[in-house]
């Protein structure tokens, strides 16, 4: 196991730049997730720390080990790629064994090590099959059994349950973090599915334009965003944002939209007819039927009951907004609804440069 | 009878002409082949089936006998009369010798070169690639008199190496294209993975890759072989006493007349080693061959 550590990273492609001076630490033995959106830069900084793709500038170190002009067979890592990419000829266990082939470990060990990981990985019984004869869930359990016999220093996944259907995902996201916590190594894993990071990572990485937005624990960025992009990137559904002006009434400070007056946090220090983004999050709202001392009347839009609750999509001040409450409340479209923001959870992000106040 | 039936019904009825259409030649052929003389040349009426089966043509042309042997009885003289002159053993193990190699050495260059065009990225790719192509633009007989004195200068005219290498030349650029397709049907992260599993890339092109696009690499050398076995052109001026089949069975062609037994003889004995050689590699030309590396 080793640590990764990134310092002023720089990719381009010809004159184009798509990685700009990242910085990141990753300790030995920890869960990072990449979490961005399409062509944010987060596949090629994985493919970068796996020795895939060259280093335009900056370095990359594991364990405090220069590797930028380290081959890929020479870091030891594994990778667990999106489209599985299987040897297709050859057998579940020939698979698994294919590494240890190459730097020719005896047979003794090598079946030690593909019958410790096909246990592991629930692949006892298909040692002897070809990839086609498997499902995708055990061809992507092939491509993990791969990268587990080798013991690596650092796993590296990219978008590696993509292509698995809802169920499936979701047991293989248990079974991967299942697996981290028995091996513990050093993991870097690539997803656009910020569910996938909020309930994997040890740490998740936000990238957006080649730039790294906001690292930290899950909690800390669901509830402590930077900036507007994290904010409503994470979270589902998403954070809502009203972009208002800060108006002094009656002695206080509220943000105002149309008519509609959202009340602000006695401590945020705003200065009146300041353009602000209004952020809150849906289940952040008391949601009521009944009029409430400063509350928002909205008109019900969608309401989309999930069991343990209810999402309220609804208009104020012709935006929209979502609401999410675990009441059993009786709603229709149409029907006016009464919301409450729970203000210690209210984010205010500055209206020019959409950085957290 | 239900539309079910006669679709059916149609569908081997279309089937069994269309093979009718292309089998057919080939049979008769064949059975002039196994025909004597009196029936090959009726001037009165085709003869089909009713003759008296002879395999002269066959010991003359394939297993060296001698043509005085087989003619004595006919009336119909023709053709050259020196006996070794319709003795295609030579011709068949020339082409034997000129196709094998030829395959293989087209097979193996076009391999690593379009293993190496589908993966590895290099100022001019593709113009490299179209330059490949525009190898076939030209028809060969365009080529073929500075061709026969650039081989007769390096002393390879009427040589085998000479043929092989010819062929060899023809079949790349088509060879390679093919390749090259199969090959980019293998997605770049099974390499990858392979890499990063430990391999170097040449063990991972014929460990990993290679193995992946058998079906490719069988069909390919299917096409070059037929090409190769064939071929008529290139052989006939690049060569004076190495006969290959097509060129020597045209030799039977002669002023006094056309040996059609000793010709369709000596064709039908030719398709055989063909025949042998597309059976063994039949059973790798599935492609398909990649399913189950991705997902699909």
């Amino acid at each position: 196991m080793s640590s990764v550590k990134i310092s002023n990273l720089e990719k381009a492609y010809g004159n184009v730049k798509v990685l700009h001076r990242l910085n990141l630490d990753v300790e030995d033995g920890r869960f990072v997730v990449l979490l961005g959106p399409s062509g944010c830069g987060k596949s090629t900084l994985l493919r970068m720390i796996a020795g895939l793709e060259s280093v335009t500038g900056g370095d990359i170190l594991f364990d405090d080990k220069r590797v930028n002009d380290v081959h890929a067979k020479d870091r030891n890592i594994a990778m667990v790629f999106q489209n599985y990419a299987l040897y297709a000829h050859m057998t579940v266990r020939k698979n698994m064994a294919f590494s240890m082939r190459l730097n020719k470990t005896d047979k003794k060990t090598m079946d030690e090590k593909v019958n410790w990981a096909s246990s592991i990985l629930g692949l006892d019984e298909y040692l002897d099959r070809l990839p086609k004869e498997l499902s995708g869930g055990q061809r992507q359990r092939v491509a993990m059994g791969r990268a587990i016999v080798r013991d690596p220093d650092v796993f590296l996944f990219d978008e590696p349950l993509s292509n698995l259907d809802a169920k499936l995902r979701v047991q293989m996201r248990t079974e991967i973090k299942d697996l981290h916590q028995r091996l513990k190594t050093t993991t870097v894993y690539v997803t656009h599915d910020q569910i996938e990071a909020m309930t994997m990572a040890d740490e998740v990485v936000v990238m957006r334009g080649g730039y790294i937005e906001q690292s930290g624990t899950p909690m800390e960025i669901y509830d402590n965003p930077n900036n507007l992009f994290v904010a409503q990137f994470i979270g589902s559904p998403s954070m809502n944002i009203l972009k208002c002006e800060v108006q002094q009434n009656n002695g206080a400070q509220s943000a105002v939209i149309g008519d509609t007056h959202f009340p602000l946090p006695t401590n945020s220090s705003l200065q009146v007819g300041q353009i602000i983004h209004y952020g809150i999050r849906p289940e952040h709202f008391h949601v009521s039927t009944q009029a409430q001392h400063g509350s928002i009347v909205g008109t019900v839009k969608v309401v989309e009951p999930t069991g343990p609750e209810t999402h309220v999509y609804l208009n104020i001040a012709e935006h929209s907004l979502c609401a999410i409450t675990r009441d059993r409340i009786e709603l229709r479209p149409g029907d006016a609804i009464h919301l409450q923001p729970d203000l210690g959870h209210v984010h205010l992000f500055d209206g020019d440069t959409s950085n957290a106040i | 009878m239900s539309s079910a039936t006669i679709k059916s019904t149609a569908r081997y009825v279309v089937a069994i002409v269309t093979v009718a259409i292309f089998v057919f030649p080939i049979a008769w052929f064949a059975l002039t082949s196994i025909k004597p003389i009196s029936a090959i040349f009726n001037k009165d009426r085709v003869v089909v089936f009713d003759f008296k089966p002879t395999f002269d043509n066959y010991k003359v042309t394939v297993l060296g006998g001698r043509k005085s042997d087989s003619t004595k009885n006919s009336s119909i003289l023709m053709g050259t009369s020196g006996d070794g002159a319709y003795d295609g053993r030579g011709s068949i193990m020339s082409s034997i010798i000129i196709a094998t190699c030829s395959t293989i050495l087209a097979t193996v260059i076009s391999l690593l070169a379009a293993y190496a065009l589908s993966r590895l990225s290099f100022r001019g790719a593709q113009g490299y690639m179209h330059w490949i192509l525009s190898q076939r633009f030209l028809p060969p007989v365009a080529i073929i008199i500075p061709l026969v004195f650039i081989f007769r200068d390096l002393g390879l005219r009427d040589t085998h190496l000479g043929i092989i290498i010819a062929h060899t030349l023809i079949n790349i650029p088509i060879a390679l294209l093919i390749l090259k397709s199969f090959f980019d049907d293998v997605p770049i992260e099974v390499d990858q993975a392979a890499m990063i599993d430990g391999a170097t890339r040449f063990q991972c092109f014929y460990m990993v890759v290679v193995p992946m696009i058998k079906g490719g690499i069988a069909a390919t050398a299917v096409l070059c072989f037929i090409f190769s076995w064939t071929e008529f052109l290139l052989s006939l001026f690049l060569t004076n006493s190495i006969r290959t089949v097509p060129v020597k069975i045209t030799t039977f062609v002669t002023s006094t007349g056309s040996e059609w037994g000793y010709i369709s003889a000596l064709g039908t004995a030719a398709i055989i080693p063909g025949f042998i050689f597309i059976l063994l590699v039949q059973n790798h030309l599935v492609r398909g061959l990649t399913m189950g590396a991705i997902k699909d």
